[in-house]
């Protein structure tokens, strides 16, 4: 049968090399796109199969392992008795059960001990915590963090985090600056939660960048996170080569009104990058810095536009009032709508008498389309 | 013993819920989306409903107005359980009539004694109401 086989190809081989080429290439497309589309569903079926065994085991094994939380954690009886959490014992017949030994069924139950804590917090979360250490769960997701499978990677920094179980620096650090921007972003995310010195030590070492989503996944978190050791930034302000690392840093100094960064950030002021110049400038407008307002006057024909307009809003946010004269001849003389628009309300927003006296003045002397911004700017429904 | 409803979408906190407020002594119906919950009320008395905020069909805020602009259901007490922290619809909830709210994630302890508490100041409220008349 073998050697029918073989006559049959070899026959059809002969044929085929005495058809033209053209038809040759034809027929060696038509093969691969069958054999593709052969491999295609192939990958397809296995992976629907996976995910179906996987739903499977999941509606058997989930409501035993629901059951089991309810019983050890939410019904738990000695909840509500000011009994310290870690002297709570479990039932420990229920935890050594024969069927939380099983990976698939420890993983799944890793996963519902996750959502819970999601859902939970104070006693109930504590007990969910102490049961997930309890049966050595914390082992599994540790050995997921050695895989080499980012995903993996990424479900083990998730789980330990979620559970506010300490990774190790030497683990963790590394994977802070992975080339792979979503286990970086989980690794630096984890970081930040779980380290309770130092949670911007990865700053130090961070030589890939700081995504925009990222900035402002970690920003949330900084914000939200209880007792985090707030540094001054200015020290990657100063010394930090990662350029989305010192943006990321002007916005925290911004949001925690740390004054005593004013001079380090006066320093972007000279730098070369105008993205950077225009950041530095808004992070001074919302800190009030009255210092920076004479070198940004200085500094102010110089710059492009987006670094012009920050100018002036910042302006309108320190409102010194020193530099009111400044700000009329942008309003009057600019050729730029944005700069109109920006000195005017940079004039409004000084709300002084002077500047008050001012917005009068100007109604009175200047053209039409200019009344329309500084009636436009006076409306505080309006804020953009 | 008071009737309560929750109305979750999270099949995972749902069950915790009904089971920590069945320990408590609640009688607890269930709802998974803002339709499901429209017809338990409709059907069903209840003393206090729990509401999610993000549900598919009718969200929490759609039932907090309907319960207060239902002149029969009007009584019933309200906590928004949501992990939505702005202020904005914090403020919306409470200005559309919810009682309570309280933000994901919960304590056990805590939500059990903010419905205890509810139920009381609903029953000194109702013997105020019955005296005046």
């Amino acid at each position: 049968m073998w050697r029918d086989l073989v006559d049959l190809l070899f026959q059809a081989y002969e044929q085929f090399s005495l058809l033209p080429l053209f038809i040759e290439i034809a027929l060696a497309f038509i093969v691969i796109a069958i054999l593709a589309t052969i491999i295609a569903y192939g990958a397809i079926m296995y992976k629907r199969y996976k995910s179906y065994v996987h739903e499977k085991r999941v509606a058997f094994i989930g409501p035993i392992i629901e059951e089991m939380i309810t019983e050890q954690v939410l019904l738990n009886e000695n909840l509500g008795r000011d009994i310290p959490t870690e002297e709570i014992e479990f039932d420990q017949a229920a935890l050594n059960d024969k069927v939380y030994k099983k990976p698939f069924v420890r993983q799944i139950l890793i996963e519902t001990l996750v959502q819970y804590r999601k859902n939970f917090r104070g006693e109930v979360g504590d007990l969910l915590r102490k049961l997930y250490i309890d049966m050595d769960l914390q082992k599994d997701s540790f050995n997921k963090l050695k895989s080499l499978r980012w995903e993996k990677k990424i479900k083990a920094v998730v789980e330990l985090t979620q559970m506010d179980i300490t990774i190790s620096d030497v683990t963790i650090l590394p994977l802070t600056n992975s080339t792979n921007p979503s286990l970086r972003a989980a690794a630096r995310n984890a970081y930040v939660q779980l380290s309770k010195n130092e949670p911007f030590k990865f700053f130090d070492i961070a030589t890939e960048p700081l995504l925009p989503w990222d900035q402002l996944e970690l920003f949330k978190i900084i914000t939200t996170t209880k007792d985090i050791a707030i540094p001054n930034f200015s020290r990657w302000v100063s010394y930090s080569t990662n350029k989305s690392i010192v943006s990321f840093c002007l916005k925290l100094i911004a949001h925690y009104d740390q004054q005593s960064a004013i001079p380090a950030v006066m320093e972007l002021l000279n730098n070369k990058d105008h993205y950077f110049r225009a950041d530095a400038i808004a992070c001074l407008g919302k800190l009030s810095a009255d210092a920076a307002e004479e070198k940004m006057v200085r500094i102010y024909n110089h710059q492009p536009l987006n670094c012009q307009i920050e100018i002036l809003k910042a302006m309108g946010s320190i409102a010194s009032g020193r530099h009111l004269e400044f700000l009329k001849s942008e309003f009057l003389y600019s050729s730029n709508f944005d700069i109109r628009m920006n000195a005017a309300r940079a004039i409004i927003r000084h709300n002084t008498q002077n500047s008050r006296l001012l917005v009068e003045e100007l109604m009175e002397m200047t053209y039409e389309e200019n009344q329309l911004i500084i009636k436009h700017c006076l409306n505080p429904l309006i804020k953009y | 013993m008071s009737n309560i409803l929750v109305i979750e979408d999270d099949d995972i906190m749902l069950k915790a819920i009904r089971n920590i407020l069945r320990k408590d002594g609640h009688e607890v119906l269930t709802a998974k989306d803002g339709k499901e919950a429209f017809e338990r009320l409709d059907n069903d008395e209840y003393d206090v409903v729990i509401t999610d905020l993000m549900m598919p069909y009718a969200n929490g805020l759609e039932v907090v107005s309907r319960l207060r602009s239902n002149p029969t259901k009007r009584h019933v007490g309200i906590i928004v359980c949501s992990s939505v922290g702005n202020e904005e619809t914090i403020t919306e909830a409470f200005r559309l009539g919810a009682d309570d709210y309280l933000k994901k994630p919960i304590m056990a302890g805590e939500l059990m004694i903010r419905i205890r508490k509810l139920l009381a100041n609903r029953s000194s409220g109702a013997k105020l109401v019955t005296k005046k008349k």
